[in-house]
């Protein structure tokens, strides 16, 4: 791939994210998800954890942050094909030059970021609401925590949006996997407070490297080795999730095309 | 050279039907159909719900692929080649959905743009120039939630031009369209036209595809039953007449008895409200009306025409002869 493309791409990828925003900043169910319930969640375990100090305070803000990353990388990325199937638009984006990859990394990149706003919510929550001295330990280290974790996020949501149209049975089982995950990857509590058994099916998951890195960078709990691993971690797995994604993607457009299930008729 | 080469296309959709004993039902939408449209031609395919002209369109915009047989649009296959197809092609499916109601005109074009991967220079001086060839201009920054149906088909053909493709698929592109409306739209396909484009346009309206088509293709059940310019398609019923009866309230058993006649090559009956008008092809001409209007004792009867066969009669025809 030449560097042409990569920025045609990249200057579609930034148009397709501006577009998704706009389109969803008057969405009810997307500001409930991306800003509401992580604060909501960022309030409870603020109110439970008052008396354990400012560490507990930034490691709430940070899970409650992630909380909102998973939600809606898990119902507005995961449905974000099915959704321009409903609207009517899917064959208008199938029907072009650039990759429909390409397409869903730009929404992906919506969610996400919209997604870190709720961060941002939840620590001036915790400072000014609660008070804490918020303060981030190891922020030359927590920014590129942040960019890592973003891109690990919307690679594994370039793979959970065809796997979502191409099987609607694991659809049905999208409200029952959100809670499930805010547990197994670390977000709120560490997962040293879970069966032994279960760390490494967290291991398994990019998620739970973004929280690893995220935690502890703000909290700084984490050396720097640990730091690095995990983002070593968020990078292999963006990757693997990439490559399989490009299969996944020419295989559902594929299917989608035999079976003529692109438009809704 | 010909812009679009279909060749023995066909097309074949699979539902299992069952919940214990599942079966597999196939229709057969899009059988055997070949046909060649040539660069900077406007060509029509024409047939009721279900001929299988939709289907036709999507597998020549890559949105299905062919059972059997193969196309190609400007020498691409569709299939091997849909890459190449789709910098090439533009196309507008008839309704409003399509585009994203929540943005202004103006954005959903700035999208749309990109996608196509239109420059961002070449984008800013074109859509102005879009908005205005398809009457919009002043329009663009509201909300398309806002426009009407005539103005997201304007849209849409907006959309669709960005890129400057060279083969353009309209599928019922006036569909739901007010007269007004309908009528600017077909401008708008005329200077398309006029810029050397080519055109695969559907329609259900005989006098739009009479007015605007070089050459039209007649389908029903999925085959190609008649292809021919508009004027070579009316010969096929050059020998016959149309009488045209307004009648209110006519019962099934009279129509029976109309058809029954043995000068009538066909009978349609097209309701309009509390009125229904029946139209009867005939070689006789104005030598019918006595034997029709005995056959319509009792039914109480409005104005009653002879005229000279229209590209409708000659489908209605050409469909009814192929059922």
């Amino acid at each position: 791939m030449n560097i042409q493309l990569i920025r045609k791409y990249w200057r579609t990828i930034l148009i397709v994210a501006e577009m998704n925003i706009r389109q969803q900043m008057t969405d009810g169910f997307v500001l409930f998800t991306v800003l509401f319930q992580p604060i909501i969640i960022a309030l409870l375990g603020l109110w439970m954890l008052k008396d354990k100090g400012p560490d507990a305070a930034i490691f709430v803000v940070v899970g409650s942050g992630l909380t909102g990353l998973w939600s809606s990388l898990l119902f507005i990325s995961g449905n974000s094909i099915n959704f321009e199937r409903w609207t009517g638009t899917l064959e208008s984006l199938v029907a072009i030059p650039t990759p429909f990859e390409v397409i869903v990394f730009g929404k992906n990149l919506a969610n996400v970021t919209q997604s870190l706003l709720s961060m941002v919510l939840g620590y001036f929550v915790a400072a000014f609401a609660f008070g804490y001295p918020m303060e981030i330990q190891q922020p030359w280290l927590f920014i590129p925590s942040v960019i890592l974790a973003v891109i690990a996020f919307i690679s594994f949501g370039l793979i959970i949006a065809p796997i979502f149209v191409m099987n609607p049975g694991v659809r049905a089982w999208q409200n029952a996997m959100e809670f499930p995950i805010y547990v197994m990857c670390g977000f709120l509590f560490p997962i040293a407070l879970l069966p032994g058994w279960t760390n490494p099916i967290s291991y398994l998951l990019p998620p739970y490297w973004a929280a690893v890195a995220l935690h502890g960078t703000s909290n700084g709990g984490a050396s720097l080795n640990e730091t690095l691993f995990a983002w070593g971690m968020m990078l292999l797995f963006s990757l693997i999730d990439l490559l399989i994604a490009s299969r996944l993607f020419a295989h559902m457009l594929y299917k989608a095309r035999a079976d003529a299930t692109l438009g809704m008729e | 050279m010909n812009a679009i080469e279909v060749s023995h296309l066909r097309r074949v959709f699979s539902s299992q039907i069952g919940v214990i004993k599942r079966t597999t039902r196939e229709v057969v939408a899009v059988d055997d159909v070949s046909f060649e449209i040539q660069e900077g031609e406007l060509f029509g395919l024409l047939g009721p719900n279900g001929a299988g002209k939709t289907t036709t369109v999507k597998m020549l915009t890559t949105l299905l692929i062919p059972t059997l047989g193969s196309a190609s649009v400007k020498g691409f296959d569709v299939v091997a080649r849909a890459d190449e197809v789709r910098k090439r092609i533009g196309f507008i499916f008839g309704g409003e959905r399509g585009l994203y109601w929540r943005l202004s005109g103006i954005d959903n074009l700035r999208y749309f743009a990109s996608l196509y991967s239109v420059d961002p220079d070449v984008t800013k001086k074109r859509i102005p120039y879009l908005l205005e060839m398809v009457g919009l201009n002043g329009r663009g920054d509201e909300k398309v939630q806002g426009y009407s149906r005539g103005m997201k088909q304007r849209l849409h053909v907006a959309r669709t031009l960005l890129h400057d493709p060279d083969v353009l698929f309209l599928d019922e592109p006036t569909l739901g369209l007010d007269p007004v409306g309908a009528r600017d739209f077909r401008t708008v396909i005329l200077n398309l036209q006029s810029e050397k484009k080519t055109i695969l346009l559907t329609t259900h309206y005989m006098f739009e595809a009479d007015a605007l088509c070089d050459r039209i293709a007649v389908i029903n059940h999925g085959r190609i039953i008649a292809l021919d310019t508009p004027g070579g398609l009316k010969s096929h019923v050059r020998d016959l007449n149309v009488v045209e009866v307004e009648t209110f309230g006519v019962p099934e058993s009279v129509l029976g008895k109309l058809r029954a006649l043995p000068f009538a090559d066909s009978l349609s009956v097209e309701e309009q409200g509390q009125k229904q008008m029946l139209l009867i092809q005939t070689s006789r001409g104005a030598e019918a009306v006595p034997d029709v209007m005995s056959a319509l004792d009792g039914v109480k009867i409005g104005r009653v025409i002879v005229r000279e066969p229209t590209l409708e009669d000659a489908y209605v025809r050409l469909v009814d002869g192929a059922a």
